[in-house]
């Protein structure tokens, strides 16, 4: 089973593709312009796309980062590191929450909407800080995973992530992509 | 302020952070700092603005295609196919992948979508015949950048405009050659490669097996000759093409092939929207970084700087070229196109230096730019895509850097090898 | 334009050494300006590049107020680009973030509605001194709208045109039934599809960055812009015709952030009062030569025949848009249908009908 955050995920980007396709034989196949809301609404989901993916990406350790000094140093120095690392990342993730819902209530109070569907543009950031907010939250949870005692002879990238420096031995997998 | 900012960035960097982390915190700190009055939501609004340019669209619809067509047997059956042909031959897959990348860079013009439509099948291989994975990842990165250089390319229609009266085929046409001649250096330099680690050769396929690979490849050479017949016959835009690649990916693997069930498609897509989320949470980040320094009025006070009065055609050449270069090392390229270009092109033009010229210069080095660490945005994608650090995947990019440097500088001293198709 | 690259390297000179403060220059002061003004330094952002109309625009307003001010006062214009889109840009203003802003009406989000009307095909009259005459001296526009914008933050200080909006196309359209079944491809909005469905076309949505190869490999058959616009994209290249149809005119506004503009000093309010005055006849001037500039550019490059409408055809697309003048009086959202009358009354005084 899917949990919430994953469906919006797996959704947007599913929805992106029926809004673009969906166009394309409007357009060739009609010749009508009757998904003249297709650009509007893909911008819509990818915005969600981008920011509720932020904590999926976080618990599967999958955000980018320059790891050349980390990659070399001993398990001890890692973790110390990755805790470091993931509760100050929590604490800019929700610096951004409370930034970003300031700009929803700004986006809200001016009261725009959009050019096609001209619904309020409010409902489109809204996505921002709740996407932000549940990275920190899932930062966090980053965090103390690596006080637990699973962690004892293993750093978390996230909670879903065995850091793959204690992994080398074991031939890791190319593509661990869930599917 | 630029110290400032870019101490922070680098530190963070350096330390391991996410990348999102110095490409956001840097421009807030920036903003708290020197415009502590200015409210904070324009910066916010950046976040979005950063993601919302509908090119941007094809690079979640391309991995999702990409990501059904190795879930299944579409992309499986082109690799076996393309390897009946080339398996044999010394660096056959390595060439193969620069010309794909080429090919496909020609149809789609963005980078990233190259990097994930033809990199996710292509470094499954080159792995199989005994490449390092971080050989296989500077190619793709690397090779995808030519897509910039041949039309149709967003970069240079961003050019033609910001330089005013230039004309976009003009610049279509001048690319041509350049571009031909990275794809020539890419492929001599991975023969070489090839021969030099005595990468391993497959056997030789008969005939037979040619065809039999070619039967089974069918269906799926039906994907390269939609799209790009799409596109030249103008059905639908690149960004569109990547959509249609998603409609077809589907109709070969779940009603055709029916190696993939319509439930397996959500999983598909949750794994599609965790990459596109890791690149983009960057391009977002990007953005902020962008505005800041614009708001400042950094780009225009160091290029004005460093120009002085009257400089020759040559001085001004290499200057746009180290501007672009290290610019689109940390900023998306279109953005630093929109905002460099403007203030080169007047006093490049004063000097004497054809605008088409100029303009297959900028976008060269935009190309590069993005595939050059610490920022390029290539690799941010390739790193996400693969599922690899980021180290990994640039260890291998000197070979290619160094290359693209010293046709960089080919192409300053010799206009013509931008200029002699468009004579007339 | 390349007759203004002197100025551009004046102006551009002087800003470098001022970025460091910002925006906070104000409070400064260590030199007392000559004459009664303090020294200050303003931006005035703007949604064109380097030496498109707007651009320049900027660049002579900063010129002269520089010189009305005996140099205390310093304008950095600011291209399109560096801070972001143009509904960003109209924000910065809002905020106060920027203190002027060259800017076309309908980039406020739909915060001001009414901003539409000059999007309305036909509604100004084609001859362009008589357009002119009316952005300079509607009250509709220059005291009801000003207020409409202003309750947002944006005072509108002038409005004019950059000239007009042309139609370029692969097949020639010289009256309203010509359009039919074609592809359009405009900023996309609900009034935007009702004007070309009165005409019997479909607007369609598209990235800009995809235009100029849309338009080449026929995806979508037509778009509209200004001429020197359309050349300075290169869409001639791609399209066999460009009518000049005077359907439309493309208008600017120049603008202030309200709550700066109103606590200015009464004679710093009087410079830039007058300033932007005066532009008004510069600006039309200017417009003209780039336009006339743009068109000869495309009759240069020769493979875009322009056809220009003449009176009857003018009044037979007219007549087909009366419907869509209806609907937006009527049916768009939030717009004032008294603001609507009133510049059409305001109009047909100037045309004489
Ligand atoms: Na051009
Ligand atoms: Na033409």
């Amino acid at each position: 089973m899917m949990r919430l955050e994953e469906f919006i995920l797996s959704f947007s980007i599913i929805l992106i593709s029926i809004m673009i396709v969906g166009n394309v034989i409007a357009r060739e196949v009609f010749n009508s312009g009757a998904f003249y809301f297709a650009y509007e609404v893909s911008k819509f989901a990818i915005i969600i796309a981008t920011f509720m993916g932020i904590a999926y990406a976080a618990r599967k350790g999958r955000h980018i980062s320059m790891s050349a000094f980390y990659d070399f140093a001993p398990m001890k120095v890692r973790k110390v590191m990755m805790i470091v690392i993931n509760a100050v990342t929590a604490i800019v993730m929700f610096v951004m929450a409370y930034y970003t819902y300031n700009f929803v209530l700004f986006e809200y109070n001016t009261g725009a909407i959009t050019t096609s569907l001209e619904v309020p543009r409010y409902l489109m950031a809204v996505f921002i800080p709740i996407g932000f907010l549940t990275a920190g939250i899932q930062y966090i949870r980053n965090t103390i995973v690596n006080f637990t005692a699973k962690a004892k002879d293993k750093v978390y990238l996230g909670i879903d992530a065995v850091d793959y420096n204690d992994q080398r031995e074991k031939d890791l997998k190319m593509e661990d992509i869930s599917i | 302020m630029l110290a400032t900012l870019l101490s922070i960035m680098i530190i963070l960097l350096l330390l391991n952070f996410p990348m999102m982390i110095p490409l956001i915190l840097a421009p807030v700190v920036i903003m708290l700092i020197y415009n502590p009055n200015l409210s904070m939501d324009i910066l916010m609004k950046q976040l979005m603005t950063g993601i919302e340019s509908p090119v941007l669209l094809c690079v979640p619809l391309f991995i999702f295609a990409a990501d059904i067509m190795t879930a299944g047997k579409t992309s499986q059956r082109l690799l076996d196919f393309v390897g009946s042909f080339v398996g044999h031959i010394r660096g056959g897959y390595a060439v193969t992948t620069a010309a794909a990348c080429t090919m496909f860079g020609a149809i789609s013009g963005s980078t990233q979508a190259t990097v994930v439509a033809i990199g996710r099948p292509m470094r499954e291989r080159l792995l199989k015949m005994g490449y390092k994975d971080s050989q296989a990842m500077a190619l793709i990165v690397n090779a995808s950048d030519v897509a910039l250089l041949i039309p149709p390319s967003v970069g240079m229609i961003i050019y033609a405009l910001a330089a005013g009266s230039v004309s976009v085929g003009d610049l279509f046409i001048a690319g041509i050659i350049p571009g031909v001649i990275v794809f020539l250096a890419f492929a001599i330099y991975n023969i070489i490669h090839a021969k030099v680690k005595n990468i391993p050769l497959g056997e030789k396929a008969s005939w037979k097996e040619r065809f039999v690979h070619f039967r089974k490849a069918l269906l799926p050479l039906g994907f390269p000759i939609i799209i790009v017949g799409g596109i030249y016959t103008g059905i639908f835009t690149p960004v569109e093409a990547s959509g249609i690649s998603v409609l077809y990916a589907i109709i070969l693997e779940v009603l055709i092939f029916k190696t993939i069930k319509w439930r397996e498609l959500p999983g598909i897509s949750l794994s599609t929207g965790l990459v596109t989320s890791a690149v983009f949470i960057l391009v977002a980040g990007g953005q902020l970084f962008t505005w800041v320094i614009g708001f400042a009025g950094i780009p225009r006070m160091i290029t004005e700087a460093v120009l002085g009065t009257d400089p020759s055609a040559l001085f001004v050449l290499l200057m746009v070229s180290v501007f672009f270069f290290v610019g689109c090392m940390f900023v998306d390229p279109i953005v630093v196109i929109l905002v460099l270009t403007p203030i080169f092109a007047p006093a490049a033009e004063a000097a004497g230096v054809d605008l088409i010229h100029l303009g297959i210069i900028v976008t060269f080095q935009a190309a590069l730019g993005s595939a050059t660490p610490p920022f390029g945005v290539d690799i941010f994608t390739a790193s996400a895509v693969f599922n690899k650090p980021y180290l990994e995947v640039i260890k291998s990019t000197p070979p290619y850097i160094v290359m693209l440097i010293a046709i960089g500088l080919l192409l300053v001293f010799f206009p013509e090898l931008s200029l002699v198709l468009i004579q007339d | 334009g390349g007759g203004d690259g002197d100025e551009s390297e004046d102006t551009g000179s002087e800003d470098s050494g001022s970025e460091e403060e910002s925006d906070s220059g104000s409070g400064e002061g260590s030199e007392e300006a000559s004459g009664d003004f303090e020294s200050d330094q303003w931006r005035m952002v703007t949604e064109e590049l380097q030496g498109e109309v707007q651009f320049v625009y900027a660049q002579e307003f900063a010129k002269r107020i520089e010189e009305k001010t005996g140099g205390a006062i310093t304008v950095e214009a600011l291209e399109y680009g560096a801070l972001g889109s143009e509904t960003d840009q109209a924000q910065l203003l809002q905020q106060g973030g920027v203190e002027l802003a060259v800017m076309s009406p309908g980039f406020t989000g739909g915060q001001v509605p009414d901003g539409q009307i000059f999007s309305m095909h036909y509604l100004f009259p084609t001859d362009q001194e008589q357009i002119h005459q009316i952005l300079k001296d509607s009250e509709a526009l220059n005291t009801d709208l000003r207020k409409k914008y202003e309750e947002h933050s944006i005072t509108p200080l002038a409005y004019w045109s950059e000239g007009q909006m042309a139609w370029t196309s692969n097949t020639a359209i010289k009256s309203p039934s010509d359009w039919e079944g074609l592809n359009v491809r405009v900023q996309e909005s609900p009034l935007m599809r009702e004007s070309y469905d009165a005409y019997g076309a479909t607007v369609q949505s598209l990235s800009w960055g995809e235009l100029y190869t849309a338009l080449d490999r026929e995806t979508v058959d037509a778009q509209e812009n200004p001429i020197f616009f359309i050349e300075s994209a290169s869409f001639n290249e791609v399209q066999d015709y460009m009518m000049i149809s005077g359907h439309n005119n493309y208008v600017a506004m120049t603008t202030a952030n309200t709550e700066w503009y109103n606590g200015l000093d009464d004679n710093v309010k009087a410079v830039v009062d007058e300033t932007v005055k005066e532009l008004q006849d510069w600006v039309f001037d200017e417009q003209k030569k780039q336009n006339e500039a743009g068109l000869q550019a495309i009759k240069d490059e020769g493979s875009t025949e322009v056809i220009e409408f003449d009176e009857d055809q003018i009044a037979e697309f007219r007549e087909a848009i009366q419907p869509v003048h209806e609907y937006y009086r009527e049916e768009v959202e939030g717009i004032d249908p008294e603001l609507f009358d009133k510049l059409k009354g305001e109009i047909e005084e100037v045309t004489g009908e």
